[in-house]
C-alpha cells in the first residue's frame, strides 16, 4: 500500500515512516509542509496520506486544510495533539469518508496506528478512542445504552469491524448482532450494511444532538 | 491725501463733462456719478486702513473704473471713442471685488481665469460693432453725437448683430460671477454668511439687474442697478460692523456669564453662544503627552481641515486650543479665551487626568497582550520541541521493541517506558492546553469553549454565538473566564448542570456561566477569580460573581470588543 507521510517534526516523521515500512507499507513521498503535501499526493497518487495536523506555513490547521483540499480523490489519516471535536466534525464534514483523526501520540502504539491507517485505506472512518470517548460520555440518549452496548458504539466508531469488535469483547456473532440492534434503535437509526456508513450515521446523530 | 485728491479731481471731471455734454442722456449722472464713486473710493481707503489693504485698494479701483464710465458724454471725439469700451471696465472691476472677498485674494483658478476674462472681454466686448457702427447706435445720443473714430464703413444690419453678440459676451460673464457668488454663499458658515450677505447680496442684485437691463432695455432697471451699486460700499461696511458687533457682543456676554458654568460642556456652549459659531470646539494641552486631547481624554488633530485653531496661553503656558470657524478672526477668539483662560486651565486638568487614565488603560491593555502573545510562542515551543522529541523518542521505543525476542526480560521494561513516556506527553499537553490553548488560536473561541465544555465532568450546555473571530485578547480572556468557572463548578458547585452563554451585543461580548449547585461560593471562588478579573478590566470589561447560598452561582463577564 502506497503511503505519503506530512510532518515537520524530523525526528517523529522519520519515527512514522518507520513503523509504516515496518508493516510494511510502501512510504512514497515525505513532505514537511502543506504545500509539498499536495505536491506529493499529485506526483505519487499514493492510497493514503499521514499528516500531521499542524505544520507550516502557519502551524495551524493544515492537515485539516490538506483533508479539505483532497477530498474525495484521497484517503487522509490526521495527526493531532490534541482531541478536538471541531476538527473531528470538521473532517467528517458532509458525511467525508475514507478519513482518520487519530491522537499524535497513537503512533507509538505501531498495531492500533496501523489498524486505523488500514481502516482507512479501505475507505472506512476511524477516530481515536479518546474523540469517540469524548463524544459518547457527554451526549443524552447514549445514557440509554447498556455498558456492553456502549463498548460495541465506541469500537464500531473507531472503525473496527464486525469481527474485530466480537473478537475484542469476547462476543458471539450472534450476542453481537442483538448489542448492534439494540444500539440502533435507541439511537432511532435504521441498521445498514457499510461499516463507516453507521460510523458516520452515529457521530452525526451524536453531534447534532 | 493723493488718492483723495486725485478722486476729487477725477469726480469733478465727471461732473464738468456731463454738465457740458451737448448730447447728455441724463444730467442728474453729474451729481451721482461722483457721489458713487467718491464713497467706492472712501470706504476702500477706511478698509485700507483698518481690516484687509489689498481688498482696500480693490475698492479704491472700482471707484476710479466707475469714473471711467460717463467718458462716452464728452463732446470730443477721442474721450467718446474711449468711453464706449472703458465705459463698462466697472463691471469687470466689481465683480474682482465680488470674487476676491473680504482677502482681496481670489480663493481659486476657477475665479482668477473669471476675472481675467472680466478685465479682457468686457472692454473688447463693444470693439467690433464699433467698426461698423454710427455713433448714435453706440450711445443714443441721437443728431449730435460725436464722431466715432474707430468706424469704418456704417453696416446697420451688421451692427445690430455684433452689439447683440457683445451684449451676450457681458451678460453671460455677469451670470458666471452670480454663480459662483451663490456657490459660495452655499458652502459658507452661518458666521461667514452674516458679514457676506449685504455686500454678495447687493453685488449680485447689480449684476443681475445690469443683464435684465440689456436684455429687455427697460430703463427702470438702469436705475434700479445704479441703486444697488450705490448701496454696494454701505452694504460692505454694514457687513463688516455685524460681524464686529455681535462678536464683541458676545465676548462681552460670556465674561458676564463666566461665574456660573459647573459643566465643561457648558465653558464650549457658553464660547460657542459668545463667537456665533456653532460647530465651536475645545482642545487641551497634555504637556506630558505634547498633544491636545479632547475633554474625554482622546487625542485630537489641530486644526481640522476647513477650520481654524487659536492657542490659548495663561501665565505663558499652553492651556488649549479653540477650534473654530476660519472666518472668525483670531483677536476676537484669542479675547474670548483669554477671558475664560482660567476656566479652560481648570477644563484642562480634567482633560489631562482622562488622558492620562486612557494612557494608563492602553499600556495594561498592552501588557495583557504582550503575555498572551508570550503565552502562544511557549505552547508553540513545547509543541515544536518537546512534544515532538518525546513522541519520536517513543516511536524509537515502539520500533526497538519489536526487535526483541518475544521471551526478553527488557521487554517489560520497554513497555514501562513507552508507558510513562506516554504519561509525560499527556500532562505536557496539558500544560500546553493551560499555557495556551492552540484551538482557541486556530479556531476561534466558539470551538475552544465547545472543546473546555466536553472536557468538563459536569455536562455543560453551550448557548449563543459569538459571530464569528473577535480581537484575541478578547477571546482569550472570555476563554480563560470560562475556564476558570468550569473549574470551580468541577470543584465546588456539587452542580449537575452547568449553561455557558455567549452573547454579543452592539460592541459588547459576553460570556456567562451558571450552574445549579450549592451557591454560596463568592468566597471560595475569590483567588483564581483575581487575575481574570485584572485581565477582563484591563481590557475595559467588567467581571460579576453572583452566588446566593443554595441559588447556585452566576459568573458573568462583559467585554467591548469593536
Amino acid at each position: 500500500m502506497r503511503v505519503v507521510v506530512a510532518e515537520d517534526a524530523f525526528l517523529v516523521r522519520a519515527g512514522v515512516v518507520a513503523v509504516l515500512e515496518d508493516a510494511g507499507f510502501d512510504v512514497v513521498g515525505e513532505a514537511g509542509d502543506l504545500d509539498e503535501l499536495l505536491a506529493q499526493v499529485q506526483t505519487h497518487r499514493p492510497d493514503v496520506v499521514v499528516t500531521d495536523i499542524r505544520m507550516p506555513p502557519t502551524g495551524t490547521d493544515e492537515g485539516l486544510r490538506a483533508a479539505e483540499a483532497l477530498r474525495g480523490t484521497t484517503r487522509i489519516v490526521v495527526l493531532s495533539e490534541h482531541v478536538n471535536q471541531d476538527y473531528a466534525q470538521r473532517l467528517l464534514a458532509g458525511g467525508a469518508t475514507g478519513v482518520g483523526y487519530l491522537l499524535k501520540q497513537r503512533v507509538m502504539e505501531p498495531d492500533t496506528f496501523i489498524r486505523a491507517i488500514r481502516e482507512v485505506a479501505r475507505g472506512g472512518t476511524a477516530l481515536d478512542p479518546e474523540v469517540v470517548a469524548e463524544m459518547v460520555e457527554r451526549r443524552g440518549p447514549i445514557d440509554a445504552l447498556t455498558p456492553p452496548e456502549r463498548d460495541v458504539l465506541m469500537r464500531m466508531a473507531e472503525g473496527q469491524s464486525n469481527r474485530a469488535i466480537a473478537a475484542g469483547l469476547g462476543l458471539s456473532p450472534h450476542t453481537l448482532e442483538r448489542h448492534l440492534t439494540a444500539v440502533f434503535d435507541k439511537l432511532g437509526l435504521p441498521p445498514s450494511a457499510e461499516g463507516h456508513r453507521r460510523v458516520l450515521a452515529v457521530l452525526t446523530y451524536l453531534r447534532e444532538r | 491725501m493723493v488718492i483723495a485728491a486725485l478722486a476729487l479731481l477725477a469726480g469733478l471731471g465727471d461732473c464738468l463733462l456731463v454738465l457740458s455734454s451737448d448730447h447728455s442722456t441724463g444730467r442728474e449722472w453729474a451729481v451721482f456719478g461722483p457721489v458713487v464713486g467718491w464713497s467706492f473710493i472712501g470706504t476702500g481707503m477706511y478698509v485700507r486702513r483698518r481690516a484687509e489693504a489689498r481688498f482696500g485698494s480693490l475698492m479704491v479701483a472700482l471707484g476710479f473704473a466707475w469714473f471711467l464710465a460717463p467718458l462716452s458724454e464728452a463732446d470730443a471725439p477721442l474721450l467718446f471713442t474711449l468711453g464706449i469700451p472703458l465705459g463698462s471696465l466697472w463691471g469687470a472691476v466689481l465683480a474682482h471685488v465680488l470674487l476676491s472677498f473680504p482677502s482681496g485674494r481670489l480663493p481659486s483658478r476657477r475665479e482668477r481665469a473669471l476675472v481675467i476674462a472680466g478685465y479682457v472681454l468686457v472692454p473688447l466686448a463693444p470693439v467690433p460693432a464699433m467698426l461698423v457702427s454710427d455713433a448714435d447706435a453706440l450711445a443714443g445720443c441721437g443728431e449730435r453725437c460725436p464722431e466715432n473714430l474707430l468706424l469704418v464703413e456704417a453696416d446697420e444690419q451688421l451692427s445690430d448683430v455684433l452689439l447683440t453678440a457683445g451684449a451676450a459676451i457681458v451678460m453671460t460673464l455677469c451670470l458666471l460671477v452670480v454663480a459662483l457668488l451663490a456657490a459660495r454663499w452655499r458652502a459658507a458658515g452661518a458666521l461667514e454668511r452674516r458679514s457676506l450677505a449685504p455686500l454678495l447680496g447687493a453685488g449680485a442684485a447689480t449684476l443681475l439687474l445690469v443683464v435684465g437691463y440689456a436684455a429687455t432695455r427697460v430703463d427702470a432697471l438702469r436705475t434700479l442697478a445704479f441703486v444697488a451699486f450705490a448701496a454696494t460700499p454701505f452694504a460692505f461696511l454694514a457687513g463688516l460692523a455685524r460681524a464686529d458687533l455681535t462678536q464683541a457682543r458676545g465676548v462681552r456676554r460670556l465674561v458676564a456669564r463666566l461665574a456660573d458654568l459647573p459643566e465643561p460642556g457648558d465653558l464650549r456652549d457658553a464660547l460657542a453662544r459668545a463667537l456665533g459659531d456653532p460647530g465651536l470646539r475645545l482642545a487641551f494641552w497634555v504637556p506630558e503627552q505634547e498633544r491636545y486631547v479632547d475633554d474625554e481624554g482622546r487625542a485630537v488633530e489641530l486644526p481640522p481641515t476647513g477650520r481654524a485653531a487659536t492657542e490659548i496661553e495663561r501665565d505663558g503656558r499652553h492651556v488649549a486650543a479653540i477650534v473654530h470657524d476660519s472666518s472668525l478672526a483670531g483677536e476676537t477668539v484669542r479675547a474670548a479665551g483669554a477671558a475664560t483662560a482660567l476656566l479652560l486651565d481648570n477644563r484642562r486638568l480634567d482633560a489631562e487626568l482622562r488622558a492620562r487614565m486612557l494612557e494608563l488603560r492602553a499600556s495594561r491593555e498592552r501588557l495583557v497582550e504582550a503575555g498572551d502573545a508570550e503565552r502562544r510562542r511557549l505552547e508553540r515551543n513545547l509543541h515544536d520541541g518537546a512534544q515532538a522529541r518525546l513522541v519520536a523518542l517513543g516511536l524509537s521505543l515502539s520500533l526497538g521493541r519489536r526487535t526483541l525476542p518475544a521471551e526478553s526480560e527488557a521487554l517489560p521494561l520497554v513497555d514501562t517506558w513507552i508507558d510513562e513516556l506516554k504519561l509525560s506527553l499527556d500532562e505536557l499537553r496539558e500544560l500546553a492546553r493551560g499555557i495556551h490553548p492552540a484551538v482557541l488560536t486556530e479556531r476561534g473561541l466558539e470551538p475552544a469553549l465547545r472543546s473546555l465544555a466536553s472536557r468538563s465532568p459536569v455536562p455543560v450546555a453551550l448557548v449563543g454565538t459569538a459571530g464569528g473571530r473577535l480581537p484575541a485578547a478578547v477571546e482569550t480572556a472570555a476563554y480563560f473566564v470560562v475556564s476558570e468557572a468550569l473549574t470551580n463548578v468541577a470543584k465546588y458547585a456539587g452542580a449537575e448542570q452547568a449553561t455557558v452563554r455567549i452573547e454579543r451585543t452592539d460592541g459588547h461580548l459576553t460570556v456567562e456561566v451558571s450552574d445549579d449547585g450549592v451557591g454560596g461560593a463568592a468566597a471560595s471562588v475569590g483567588s483564581g477569580l483575581h487575575g481574570l478579573a485584572d485581565r477582563v478590566a484591563a481590557l475595559d470589561g467588567a467581571l460579576e460573581v453572583e452566588s446566593p447560598p443554595g441559588g447556585g452561582t452566576r459568573l458573568r463577564a462583559d467585554l467591548p470588543c469593536t
